[in-house]
């Protein structure tokens, strides 16, 4: 049987959008720019690279101009346009386009093409470089279905074509329609009995403003775009590690949760940084810019990612913001759009002025990152401030009684003290003399990793200008592990993976002299850059000489010893002694004590060691306990502080970095300087605004620019109907589609400015539109005039996004954990998933309530993404995505029935329909648990031999019972009978597969 | 399903392939009528992911004896980019292979003895020698190789040929993959979803990767206490009830929801039937080797390969991992040659045994090369070689292509390439065209732009096709 009797219509070209009758006019922007831009552009549009002749169809000018001896559109003069000659030329030489570069225009095409200019040729600017304007709503058939503008557009086209709308849909269906639109998730038994039971005529709006002030709303709106903001949680190339971004993916949630304005939401996130006084929220906005993968793959060439990231933020703002194919013009001007690539690099220029680096970190985050603690961790930290405030009032106040016992304190002769704080091990070598080929092996100590804040702190009396002072790492040249070595005269630190191309490594610029002691240390705080790297010579920090800073992966050799005196290779000479290995980066204060070499008794009374010795040791105890306190609480805050979840930001260097044109789009191919600027076909930057990513966020919100608001409602308008009012979400340009409703989207468009960008209020004013509330069926004759729908005489069916699928079937479960924010979980997934790709870890799944949060926060990982979302259509994630796919195949299939999420989400199921429904009702309970209705009597007829028919399987098979019932980790209802349970299990799978359940109607 | 009309027009096969949508047949691809007369239905790609060395295993180069561990001239270096990995290298000693090469067949082919099953059936391949890519470093390369763009987003090989040309099966996808991990470098390069995945074309061209587990295809088993039948009573049942739907909101979709539930429990049947092994001859196995028992290992996805071509599957893609030799090269990459070298003759010559090599293309080869001189230190029995994207080697077989042919060369050093160079483009061009497809002409429109497998570029390389 034909699935599509009537497709043909829309398969034919024009037909099921611009139904044109001979008598109407040919609009230049609907019906004749498309032809142009897809079959001529490519040599006769806006790149001066590909243009074959003067000829052009993208202006007025080029395309009216007098050719050698004709002219090509010859306005009112069918007969004289060589155009048309031309491109009905048949097989012909002449024929455009040339048969080697596509097929033949059809008979309709050729037809506007001759209609267009028989009456006039009339030429209009592309629809959508032209501001929006706000447009009285057009009388309607029925004044009395219209609720608010949005109806009459919809309804005065309808009338146009002939067809009629759809009534209201049932009450159930509206219910669980914009539930599940506006929070993702279907409504509970509870809010169907309520919303049916209340008979006010606003019953529906305060449902409406139920769900808009619930904090789910915030995570629906939130899952759209995180796809367009290419979100994930590891940076995406070779390794694919873990990077931390969840706290830009929170403020997504709580911006929307709080209704921020899109104006504001565009320019927190585009250029928080550089708002007066930015808070942390702003900065952590503008997270957004740095989602884009990051590559850390040794050997890459550096500069050729660093392009690649700015080229990413350049083409997501576009696609997001402007509904533009920017990235067309990275390699040449734009084919079809009036965008040089001048002025793509013109944009670029906006997003590469930050301290970053094109070999990202392959572990973790890349700078630039900020500190980004939670509201609570807020709280916890000024608390943690109080406390440390208290404790040094405490202790300052007994700064009399402690000058008091100092200056009666007399130390032992010859004592000597050093902090013990923080302190792993020490020796001492006495007055061993290494002698070039004497090492001394300190056994399994010091083994740090390269996260790992640490200072080595030692007495040095050397002979040779060179020769390793202490580490641990391959005994060989260039050898792999951490170092601290004199090398011509100089002392070096090597923090090493790969000599060449994975380490920090730095020198002092001064010799340290011979046969002389000096005090040594070497701190390092763990931040994987050579700024993080001190050498202290006699307790003064040295200026350092960078031989590399790159590090991406861990130092650490677990089978080398700790060797003093010897590494690398090289052996010392001279003497070393006091070797003390901290745990921590010791603050120069710190190294400054550790280097004075004096004995307690021959200090002065004012000496800081002599004090802190007396604080340490002979201190009365109160004196001893309010120190430690200070100073424990300052360590402990340090520590939490480092623990801090950070999150990568864009930045501005104070001295902005060149842009340049790069010829064919590659980094080795720098061309002309360019300076930071916005297309010229698009309204110039306001006068005032800063020539900076703040200048161009507000240039992007500014009602003069056409795009912004009209792509953004568009946007929004996809996720209510499945298909944009521009089906073409992502492209507004001439190769994008024709909007179905060009009025509407101007109307909302303005509206959404004229609300101050109120992005609730738009909502809100979607799906309280009548077109909104109409049932979901089809009839015959709309199907055979508009087949696609897209005209919207009833509410379009549509497979529920991957994230709903199961997040619906964890509520109905019961299992849903509700819980806003915080880092990524790791829920059920069959095992080997990462271990066969990479070879190393597997994925360790989470377990508890980890395994019941929103699927939106489920860990995605970009070379193996979660397999449940991969197979119901979720967006990569590797780049910006805004338009919505949606297919159909026997993987999802296989998903629903037999992956363990669903599987326990039945049994669960299971357990309501028996706990929480008389038996007589436990099936039309459990279908509407999943589906917000209840069965028909056909459908309950099916239900009920289902049951039965698994009934009796589990009754004769109480082993089958069992084992389906111990799938998934949360624990079974005890007390239910096996295989009744099993057989509602059964049933509830059933349900949760119906089309209709993984389908918004 | 619903198809917009460009995407059809774009085609110049919009009624055929309106008539496709009227037979509902969602396993049809966009393309009803081939450009070409096609050589081949289906390819079987034997990716070698790391990269293997030209130098060891095919591309012969005696005069680098006299040069060893003598600096690369640079001459031949011509100042091209290498790796940051090798970049500040000081010298650059020129590494001659350890292994012995001799020539092989009627064509004279020189392989090394790291392959002696390969070597027995050069007369069936043809070795380009003049492969080379744009990329010099593992991610890129490979999604390069497979997407023929380096940066992710773009539909893989498989993608596109699901979408223009459908499945030859009812029962299992268009596009299988499955992946092995080689002796060679166990923490070798990893492999992404994407690299298999669908781009921007709809998901359901992306390809099912078939595992060594339980699951051959994630989720294909029902739960623990489900049996066939039970399962079967239920499909019914949910057939009948999504038909009370149908008939309601008179939805195409949510019929095509049901049938892919009906393929779906058809492939809980062919898949388990398509793995198990144990119904093959011992001849079988000491054709493809003991390993070929193993699952998971290159060897049993060899004659899964075989099983997958026997039964229509149009693309089957296996990644064999562990082939990045910078250091210790000899030993390593004696595992990775042992682990690949016989299985992958025998399933070119099952293939030929079973008739199926004449419509099957089977491509062997990496993502890029490996560089003349050492990466670290070169010693008498030692050495490590860096990428090399300049020349690379590899084979094709089977599907309309040459065989006995040796395409390209290279300079002395297997630097730079002398002849006929090739690039993945062109690999890709010419592949298509094998499977009767023009690789200007097979498009989907995205984000405004006509998008192809070969991005602006691709050249067939007709001489190495009987076609030409």
């Amino acid at each position: 049987m034909p699935r599509f009797p009537l497709l043909i219509f829309a398969l034919l070209p024009g037909l099921a959008l611009a139904q044109i009758s001979a008598a109407q006019t040919i609009e230049f922007n609907r019906d004749i720019r498309p032809i142009f831009s897809d079959r001529c552009y490519t040599c006769h549009g806006p790149s001066s690279t590909t243009r074959r002749s003067p000829l052009r169809f993208d202006t007025e000018e080029g395309a009216k101009q007098k050719l050698a001896n004709h002219f090509a559109i010859a306005p009112g003069k069918p007969a004289e346009s060589e155009l048309l000659k031309r491109v009905t030329a048949g097989n012909s030489p002449l024929r455009m386009p040339p048969v080697s570069s596509g097929p033949a225009l059809t008979d309709h095409e050729t037809d506007l093409l001759r209609r267009w200019i028989e009456q006039g040729a009339v030429w209009e600017k592309h629809w959508s470089f032209i501001p929006p304007k706000s447009l009285a709503a057009p009388t309607v058939s029925e004044p009395s279905w219209v609720r608010n503008p949005i109806d009459a557009f919809i309804l005065a086209r309808l009338d146009k074509e002939g067809i009629k709308h759809s009534p209201a849909a049932p009450r159930e269906t509206l219910l669980r329609r914009v539930t599940l639109d506006l929070t993702g998730l279907p409504p509970t038994p509870a809010e169907l009995d309520a919303f049916l039971a209340d008979n006010t005529p606003n019953a529906y709006e305060k449902v409406v403003d139920r769900l808009l002030a619930s904090p789910r709303y915030g995570e629906r709106m939130a899952m759209r775009w995180l796809d367009a903001a290419r979100y994930a949680d590891t940076n995406g190339y070779q390794t694919d590690a873990e990077r931390y971004m969840w706290r830009w993916r929170d403020w997504v949630i709580e911006a929307f949760n709080r209704n921020m304005p899109y104006d504001r939401f565009t320019v927190e996130q585009l250029a928080g940084d550089l708002l007066p006084n930015p808070t942390l929220d702003q900065r952590i906005a503008t997270g957004v810019n740095r989602n884009h993968r990051g590559n850390g793959e040794g050997g890459i060439v550096p500069e050729e990612y660093a392009v690649e990231y700015v080229i990413d933020r350049v083409d997501t703002t576009s696609t997001v913001f402007l509904g533009l194919t920017a990235g067309c013009a990275r390699c040449h001007d734009h084919k079809y759009d009036p965008i040089a690539q001048k002025e793509y690099y013109q944009l670029y220029a906006f997003f590469n002025n930050l301290p970053e680096r094109g070999n990202a970190q392959k572990y973790g985050n890349s700078p630039p990152f900020i500190a980004a603690p939670t509201p609570p961790q807020q709280t916890f930290l000024k608390d943690f401030d109080a406390r440390i405030a208290t404790a040094k009032a405490n202790f300052d106040k007994l700064e009399s009684a402690i000058s008091a016992g100092l200056k009666a304190w007399k130390p032992v002769r010859g004592s000597q003290w050093f902090t013990a704080r923080n302190m792993m091990n020490q020796w001492s070598a006495d007055s061993t003399v290494f002698d070039g080929t004497h090492l001394r092996d300190l056994g399994n100590n010091a083994n740090f990793s390269f996260q790992d804040p640490f200072t080595l702190s030692l007495r040095v009396n050397a002979a040779n200008p060179d020769g390793a002072l202490i580490t641990r790492a391959k005994d060989e040249p260039e050898g792999a592990g951490y170092s601290l070595v004199l090398a011509n005269g100089k002392l070096q630190a090597n923090l090493v993976l790969r000599w060449l191309d994975d380490a920090i490594r730095v020198e002092t610029t001064t010799d340290l002299s011979l046969n002389q002691w000096h005090h040594v240390a070497l701190t390092w705080d763990g931040s994987r850059y050579a700024s993080g790297v001190t050498i202290y010579v006699d307790g003064v920090p040295q200026p350092l000489k960078f031989n590399l800073d790159y590090m991406n992966q861990d130092f650490r050799q677990a089978k080398e010893p700790l060797r003093l005196g010897a590494g690398l290779g090289t052996r010392f000479r001279g003497q070393l002694d006091e070797v003390r290995i901290y745990r921590n980066a010791l603050p120069a204060s710190e190294i400054q004590l550790l280097a004075v070499s004096d004995t307690l008794d021959s200090l002065p009374v004012t000496s800081e060691k002599l004090r802190r010795a007396y604080l340490d040791q002979d201190a009365p105890t109160n004196i001893q306990v309010a120190w430690k306190t200070w100073l424990g609480l300052t360590e402990d805050r340090a520590k939490f502080a480092a623990d801090l979840p950070t999150v990568m930001v864009m930045e501005e260097l104070p001295v902005p970095r060149d842009a340049f044109l790069l010829q064919r789009g590659s980094y080795e191919r720098p061309g002309q300087k360019v300076t930071r600027d916005v297309p010229a076909a698009l309204p110039p930057l306001p006068a005032d605004a800063p020539r900076n990513r703040l200048g161009f966020a507000k240039w992007l919100t500014d009602p003069k620019n056409p795009l912004p608001a009209r792509v953004a409602v568009n946007r929004f308008w996809q996720m209510y109907f499945g298909t944009g009012i521009v089906k073409t979400v992502e492209d507004f340009g001439s190769q994008g589609e024709w909007p179905s409703h060009p009025e509407l989207l101007d109307w909302l468009a303005t509206e959404f400015i004229r609300t101050n960008w109120d992005v609730k209020a738009l909502q809100k004013t979607i799906v309280m539109s009548a077109t909104y509330r109409q049932i979901a069926k089809s009839t015959p004759e709309a199907v055979e005039k508009d087949p696609t729908n897209r005209l919207l005489s009833h509410v379009p069916r549509f497979r529920l996004p991957a994230e709903m699928v199961r997040d619906q079937a964890l509520l109905a479960a019961g299992l849903l954990v509700e819980k806003l924010g915080g880092p990524s979980v790791k829920p059920y997934q069959p095992a080997g998933l990462w271990k066969e790709l990479s070879g190393g870890e597997d994925y360790p799944q989470d377990h508890g309530e980890s395994l019941y949060r929103r699927s939106m926060y489920t860990y995605w990982k970009r070379a193996a993404p979660p397999p449940m979302m991969a197979n119901f259509d979720a967006a990569g994630r590797e780049a910006c995505m805004v338009r919505e796919n949606r297919t159909n195949t026997p993987l999802q299939a296989l998903d629903l029935m037999n992956d363990v999420t669903f599987v326990e989400a039945a049994r669960r199921v299971a357990e309501r329909m028996m706990q929480e429904a008389p038996p007589a009702d436990r099936l039309a309970y459990g279908f509407r648990l999943v589906t917000s209705r209840r069965p028909t009597t056909a459908e309950t007829g099916l239900l009920t031999n289902a049951l039965r028919y698994n009934l009796d399987r589990f009754q004769t098979d109480p082993t089958a019972a069992t084992k389906l019932l111990q799938q998934g980790e949360s624990p079974r209802a005890p007390k239910l009978n096996s295989s009744e349970l099993a057989a509602y299990a059964t049933v509830a799978s059933l349900i949760l597969n119906l089309d209709e359940a993984v389908t918004r109607q | 399903m619903i198809l917009n009309r460009r995407k059809l027009l774009q085609t110049a096969a919009g009624t055929a392939a309106f008539a496709n949508l009227l037979r509902g047949d969602d396993a049809e691809g966009i393309l009803t009528a081939p450009h070409f007369k096609p050589t081949a239905k289906r390819v079987i790609y034997l990716f070698q992911s790391g990269a293997p060395s030209q130098l060891d295993l095919f591309d012969h180069k005696p005069l680098l004896e006299k040069l060893r561990a003598k600096d690369l001239p640079d001459s031949v270096r011509q100042g091209q980019r290498l790796t940051g990995m090798t970049a500040t290298q000081t010298a650059f000693p020129v590494a001659p292979s350890l292994f012995q090469f001799a020539q092989h067949g009627n064509s004279g082919a020189f392989v090394s003895d790291l392959m002696p099953y390969t070597s027995k059936m050069v007369d069936d391949l043809c070795f380009i020698r003049s492969m080379n890519t744009e990329q010099i470093n593992h991610d890129p390369a490979i999604t390069f190789c497979q997407t023929g763009f380096q940066l992710a987003g773009r539909p893989s090989i498989g993608s596109w040929l699901a979408y223009g040309l459908g499945s030859e099966n009812k029962e299992l996808p268009a596009f299988v993959v499955m992946i092995s991990q080689g002796s060679g470098n166990l923490s070798d390069q990893p492999l992404y979803d994407r690299l298999w995945g669908s781009g921007f074309l709809p998901s359901r061209y992306q390809g099912v990767k078939f595992r060594a587990a339980t699951d051959p295809v994630l989720y294909l088993s029902n739960p623990p206490g489900i049996d066939g039948t039970t399962r079967r009573r239920y499909l019914d049942d949910l057939g009948a009830l999504n038909t009370i739907n149908q008939r309601e909101f008179n939805d195409p979709e949510i019929a095509a929801r049901t049938a892919q539930y009906e393929m779906a429990f058809r492939m809980q049947t062919s898949v388990p039937e398509l793995t198990d092994l144990s119904k093959e001859p011992e001849s079988t196995f000491d054709l493809y080797g003991p390993d070929a028992r193993r699952p998971g290992t290159f060897a049993a996805n060899c004659l899964l390969a075989r099983r997958l071509a026997e039964r229509g599957v149009r693309f089957i893609q296996l990644f064999h991992r562990g082939w990045d030799q910078h250091t210790n090269l000899p030993k390593q990459i004696r595992g990775q040659a042992k682990d690949t070298d016989q299985a992958s003759a025998a399933l070119v010559q099952d293939l030929k045994q079973r008739g199926l090599l004449d419509d099957t293309l089977v491509v062997w080869g990496g993502e890029f090369g490996r560089t003349v001189y050492s990466q670290g230190k070169l010693t008498a029995d030692d050495y490590g070689r860096d990428h090399h994207p300049r020349c690379f080697t590899i084979w094709m077989t089977g599907g309309g292509v040459k065989r006995g042919l040796i395409h390209g060369e290279t300079d002395d050093f297997s630097y730079n390439i002398t002849r006929d160079p090739v690039d993945i483009h062109d690999l890709h061009a010419t592949i298509l065209r094998t499977l009767g497809i023009d690789h200007t002409k097979l498009t989907f429109k995205f984000s405004g732009r006509h998008f192809r497998l070969t991005d602006v570029k691709g050249r067939i390389v007709n001489e190495v096709l009987n076609t030409a």
